[in-house]
């Protein structure tokens, strides 16, 4: 491509950057706090602590007490720093196949090096638990690693919303899920003699809400523009959402954001210096946690990701009913339906209400070698935008924690010419 | 006879239910020698592309076909089923969400779905299917897997090529049930005026992903070796446990698909590993052939922990990865060579 063609799209020489909110740093606080209890947790022989994965109701194990350990979290930890792709290229040598998850690689490479939490390792838990809504992969690492810790391991069998089911069939899927909460309890109880606390769990279900719902104030003033707030900031300061829901120190960290982003959202400033927005973006999967650079960069072009479904998938309504074993129900349907793992219609339709609402110039759509699930359907629903709305979408192949799949130069073309695309379509 | 085709990313889906709705159940296998490209406008490169010669079988022959049901498997059939929804035209899609634990729980949730897909079944096809229909499926398909059982048991004795033995269970999976129990006679008897296990040959246990192609059976047969005991759906998956005749017949079918040998895609590695053990020792066997197509993930992670285990024992393992072609494979021929002569 030619960039003097394209006035707006690449002023290499301008510095158009990401001006982050006051508190952005404060995120630093929560993960403290997580990393500290979690050591506790671990060290301390009376408190116990699980594995878990994305898509998990953790509110469930903080209603036993049981402190969440996250191996994905951790993954992304490891990446940051970059030591993933050593550690990927250890589970390789281990024999795991280069077409595996790299979330999984970068665990079992943590794991087999013993690496500290500081880069991204992770204790050996009391119990490991997970669900198999979003993917296989998560149930298939999980036990794999029980095995070689010889650590109780226990799978939510989430059964398949697939496009046309009908609400008698999902009320049956909700009876074999609720089936499983009890059995898990049980499970819970042999392995670590913990037993349910129904209101601590409760409890922690309404201040799981409660963090929710910032969330999602959050992202109500991301419909302004110019855009208050980006996917370079949400990628990092999403993190509470996912290992500490309900948790007060989570709350008050996003609170701190949201008053941040309304104070700009008042006074029409953007995230982008004054005017230089001129591109909004949707940017689907999971973002390249090796290369966050990638989100600002954006900026360069006067592109800023306004939407992503991905971190707005950790804070779904949840709307818990009013007694326990009608909250039980309404977890269940939460766990196989979130928007992460939307069948392809409604996630169609999902995409289309955000384009609108976001008032979206462009989608990018991370075709996530690690993966698969969420990059099926890709093609679909990048057909289905561009000919029911006219929005340019551009499908990038890259992986989400292996720095080797991703290239500087293919990447800038690629991002140059969509830049160009999204240009003309305007015009 | 009508047909209802079928995509079981292993052996999950109760065929019987669809011959007692009087339809012929057909696997849908794919064909290593079409290209891909008709299901690749959909799905990329790097998804299995056993899958995706599933959806390209699919959309070219699914007029020929009364309705397809596809059943939950692993990630590939659980989310394409919506690309499936779009593309193949259909008058019949039905999702069969089958449980992948094996607990009393799961057993309660599979009849369940048993029962989901009856009801889809009598509702579009206005088909009776009495609980004595489903019983007289289950012998016939009993009938066909005992049959499959004396056919196996030859392999270590008799000269069977490893395609001969594959090419019965797929067809065993694709023909009315009557026509492929006469077909299997037919192979046995054959079978058994053949000469004894061909002393140029070493036994061995073949597991990890479906094998859908006969050509990667003859690969094995060409670098010397004889596959005599399996864990693999169009194998010993299909036929090694039989469905219990007794009681309630929905009931049983339920017992019976959460009981056989457990593939890569269900809970449960240890019983997995069990089998195959048990599988070893059973037949006096040390060799182990471990083989996972591209894209496979579900038992490219078993893979390690299953292989290293084997190994453990006493076991010699291969393990290799192959494409989706029905070409000479000269990297796969070399690997399989090598641990011939290693061996």
């Amino acid at each position: 491509m030619n960039s003097n063609k394209t006035a707006p799209a690449a002023p290499e020489t301008e510095q158009i950057r990401i001006k982050t909110v006051p508190h952005a740093k404060a995120i630093k606080w929560p993960m403290i706090w997580y990393l500290l209890m979690g050591q506790i947790y671990t060290l301390l022989p009376w408190k116990k602590t699980a594995w878990t994965c994305a898509g998990f109701p953790v509110e469930l194990l903080w209603g036993f007490d049981i402190f969440p350990l996250h191996p994905e979290n951790m993954a992304t930890v490891a990446a940051a720093q970059k030591q993933s792709q050593r550690l990927i290229e250890h589970a390789e040598s281990m024999g795991y196949s280069r077409d595996l998850c790299t979330y999984c690689k970068t665990n079992i490479g943590a794991v087999d090096t013993n690496i500290k939490t500081t880069l991204g390792g992770i204790a050996k838990p009391d119990i490991i638990t997970c669900t198999n809504t979003i993917c296989d992969t998560h149930w298939k690492w999980f036990q794999i690693q029980a095995e070689k810790l010889k650590v109780p391991f226990f799978m939510f069998d989430c059964p398949k919303i697939v496009s046309g089911t009908d609400e008698r069939t999902i009320e049956g899927y909700i009876n074999y899920m609720v089936d499983q909460f009890y059995d898990f309890f049980e499970f819970v109880k042999k392995h670590t003699g913990k037993e349910l606390n129904v209101t601590s769990m409760m409890k922690a279900s309404d201040d799981s809400e409660l963090m929710s719902v910032i969330w999602r104030e959050i992202f109500e003033y991301r419909k302004c523009a110019p855009s208050p707030y980006s996917s370079a900031e949400t990628s990092a300061s999403f993190f509470p959402l996912v290992v500490m829901p309900g948790k007060k120190i989570g709350i008050k960290f996003f609170e701190k954001i949201r008053d941040d982003i309304k104070k700009r959202a008042e006074t029409g400033e953007g995230t982008l210096s004054s005017g230089t927005e001129r591109f909004r973006l949707l940017f689907e999967g999971i973002p390249f946690w090796y290369r966050m650079r990638f989100m600002y960069d954006l900026a360069r072009y006067r592109a800023v990701v306004t939407y992503e479904p991905y971190t707005f998938s950790f804070a779904p309504p949840k709307p818990f009913g009013k007694n326990y074993s009608e909250s039980l129900r309404d977890v269940a349907r939460v766990m196989m339906d979130l928007p992460y793992s939307y069948n392809l219609e409604k996630r169609i339709v999902y995409f289309e209400q955000a384009i609108r609402d976001y008032r979206i110039d462009g989608v990018i759509l991370h075709e996530n070698l690690s993966c698969r699930p969420s990059s099926t359907g890709m093609i679909d629903l990048k057909n289905a935008i561009q000919e029911d709305l006219g929005v340019p979408v551009l499908i990038i192949q890259c992986d989400m924690n292996d720095p080797r799949a991703y290239s500087e130069a293919q990447m800038k073309t690629r991002i140059e010419g969509f830049i160009e695309l999204m240009e003309r379509n305007r015009t | 006879m009508k047909t209802i085709a079928y995509f079981d990313a292993t052996h999950d889906l109760p065929e019987e239910i669809i011959m007692a709705a009087g339809f012929l159940p057909y696997k849908i296998l794919g064909d290593v020698h079409t290209s891909n490209e008709p299901a690749d406008r959909y799905l990329q490169a790097f998804f299995c592309p056993a899958a995706r010669s599933f959806l390209t079988e699919a959309m070219a022959r699914s007029g020929d076909w009364e309705g397809i049901i596809l059943a939950q498997g692993c990630n590939a059939t659980n989310r394409h089923f919506d690309i499936w929804k779009r593309h193949v035209t259909t008058p019949f899609l039905h999702w069969f969400n089958g449980p992948s634990r094996d607990d009393a729980l799961a057993h309660r949730f599979m009849k369940t779905e048993i029962w989901r897909l009856i009801n889809a079944l009598e509702r579009k096809f206005c088909a009776g299917i009495t609980d004595e229909k489903i019983a007289s499926a289950i012998r016939e398909s009993n009938v066909l897997k005992r049959r499959l059982q004396s056919l196996s048991a030859l392999r270590g004795t008799k000269d069977i090529p490893n395609r001969e033995y594959f090419e019965a269970l797929v067809r065993s999976m694709q023909l009315p049930k009557a026509d492929a129990i006469e077909e299997v006679n037919a192979a046995i008897a054959r079978a058994e005026q053949r000469g004894p296990f061909p002393s140029n040959k070493r036994k061995a246990l073949l597991t990890g992903s479906d094998v859908t192609y006969g050509e990667f059976m003859d690969l094995i047969d060409e670098a010397g070796f004889r596959i005599v005991r399996d864990d693999i759906s169009e194998g010993e998956r299909y036929y090694a446990t039989l469905i219990p005749e007794e009681g309630e017949p929905v009931d049983a079918l339920a017992r019976y698909y959460l009981t056989i040998p457990k593939p890569a895609t269900k809970v449960g590695i240890r019983k997995r590993i069990d089998y195959l053990e048990q599988a070893l020792v059973q037949s006096g066997l040390d060799t182990v052939i471990s083989q996972n197509i591209k894209f496979c993930e579900a038992f490219a992670y078993d893979s390690v922990l299953v292989n290293n285990e084997l190994k453990a024992k006493g076991h010699r393992v291969l393990h290799v990865e192959r494409e989706f072609t029905p070409g000479p494979d000269n990297q796969l021929m070399n690997r399989l060579e090598a641990f011939s002569e290693m061996l």
